[in-house]
């Protein structure tokens, strides 16, 4: 084997070895990265008395996937930055009392892969409020320094407030049923 | 050989992340449903020590218990209705869900719109009411809310609502005179009022007298009343027109203290006309000096 051919095997052996780490590794980074895929559909047939426009409707589903994008990160991270601005009101209580708790217990939570089925079930007269019903899917991790103590996937139904701000959609109520 | 480090590095991240075991030495049962603000107690099985997890709205809590004890659960733990998570971790961890519902109504939020009206106008005031208890939770049940608009002291209008997940709302028609018109929501002892200011609406029979000056004309209105008899505010604009032989000249003036008043400057035979809004008012032939 000459000079040239060695240089190639061991060229292959590191790449192998990157290939290796990089599969190893890569399910640890995406495991822990937060997860920005948030998958929002809003069916607004049957809200009523106002209709919902159709520019509404795109505001609602970009507003709702942002306000869920930043709820999971401060539930993950522990931290109340992403709450300013997406929630208001009640909504922004729990939030903020939540991850108050979570600093001093040391845990927190992730949210894997949400699916959002909105539907728009009332649509205030002058649309100064909205109601949906949100039919959830995501796994859901609790975790301690890392450890996860728990670990489900879950279907989960939500009714929702949404008010106008300055300028996007504000999720007020945020309350979790068994059922609508 | 790659085969089997691409094997193990899976395990691995696999048993990284802990894969939640059922775990056959402890045991958790939970309430099937609270009410918010209440206590509640989690019952546990097993024997030994163990760390409780309560997640919910609101609440992230760690504790050691005993297990084969009841983990009480204070009812500033529960004043946020949704899903809660208890999670039991000895040797390995075990979890249960329950839903906190919300209480009894304790306040009603009321959105009334417009805060101003001209009055008889069709669908002109609406409003929604959304019921919430003491914990600001969405009161979900159905509720019978009364509403009732008065104007003057007298009863305008009364409807029996209900709520459906947890909004009622309502649209009516303005009262006939202007003054406040207050807008009540009721549930149980539980009420909101809000205050709508009707005002006049259009001026209706626009009319106008004039006589002549050393200058030209003097016009104006006789009080100005929407159709329904209430006074026009003052401020609103009513449009003078004068043509004679050497044209068409226009002037606004505003009402003032029920009338509108102006002079212009015209000479010969005048025709005068007033309007406000969509409403024209009579026409007046004034002769030459």
């Amino acid at each position: 084997m000459n000079r040239k051919s060695k240089i190639a095997t061991r060229g292959l052996r590191s790449a192998n070895a990157v290939a290796i780490f990089a599969l190893l590794f890569g399910v640890v980074i995406r495991s822990y990265a937060v997860d920005s895929n948030v998958s929002v559909e809003l069916d607004s047939k049957q809200a009523g008395p106002r209709t919902v426009e159709r520019l509404t409707e795109a505001g609602i589903i970009r507003d709702y996937r942002f306000a869920w994008t930043s709820m999971s990160r401060a539930l993950e991270f522990n931290t109340l930055d992403p709450l300013e601005g997406c929630f208001a009101g009640q909504a922004k209580d729990w939030l903020r009392h939540t991850v108050a708790q979570q600093r001093i217990s040391g845990l927190s939570q992730r949210y894997i892969d949400q699916n959002h089925r909105l539907e728009a079930v009332f649509y205030a007269p002058e649309g100064d409020v909205m109601e949906l019903h949100d039919t959830t899917e995501y796994q859901l991790q609790i975790t301690e320094g890392g450890r996860v103590i728990h670990d489900e996937h879950v279907v989960m139904h939500y009714i929702v407030l949404m008010t106008p701000g300055a300028d996007r959609w504000v999720i007020r109520q945020l309350q979790a049923v068994p059922q609508f | 050989m790659r085969l089997f480090l691409a094997c193990a590095a899976i395990c691995l991240a696999q048993v990284h992340f802990g894969e939640v075991s059922s775990a056959q030495d402890v045991d958790i049962r939970v309430p099937s449903v609270v009410v918010a603000g209440n206590q509640a107690n989690i019952s546990t099985g097993g024997s030994g020590k163990a760390t409780f997890y309560l997640v919910g709205p609101g609440v992230s809590r760690k504790s050691d218990v005993s297990l084969g004890k009841e983990v009480f659960l204070s009812a500033q733990d529960l004043s946020v209705a949704g899903r809660y998570l208890a999670v039991l971790c000895s040797s390995a961890c075990r979890s249960a869900a329950f839903y906190v519902s919300s209480a009894q109504p304790h306040t009603l939020a009321f959105l009334v719109h417009p805060s101003r009206v001209a009055v008889a106008q069709n669908d002109a005031v609406s409003g929604v009411a959304l019921p919430f208890d003491l914990f600001d939770n969405l009161v979900l049940s159905p509720l019978g809310v009364n509403l009732q608009l008065t104007g003057g002291g007298r009863l305008l209008f009364s409807q029996a609502l209900r709520t459906r997940d947890g909004i009622a709302w309502f649209r009516s028609s303005s009262g006939r005179s202007a003054g406040a018109l207050q807008v009540t929501a009721s549930l149980d002892k539980v009420s909101a009022q809000r205050a709508v200011q009707e005002v006049a609406s259009d001026p209706c029979n626009l009319r106008i007298n004039g006589q002549r000056t050393p200058t030209g004309v003097l016009v104006q209105t006789e009080p100005v009343h929407d159709c329904a008899g209430n006074a026009v505010p003052d401020g609103t604009i009513v449009t003078f027109s004068a043509t004679d032989s050497s044209g068409k000249s226009t002037v606004d003036a505003p009402i003032k203290h029920g009338i509108a008043r102006a002079e212009m400057a015209t000479s010969g035979v005048t025709l005068i006309t007033a309007a406000s809004g969509v409403v024209m008012g009579n026409e007046l032939r004034l002769g030459s000096q």
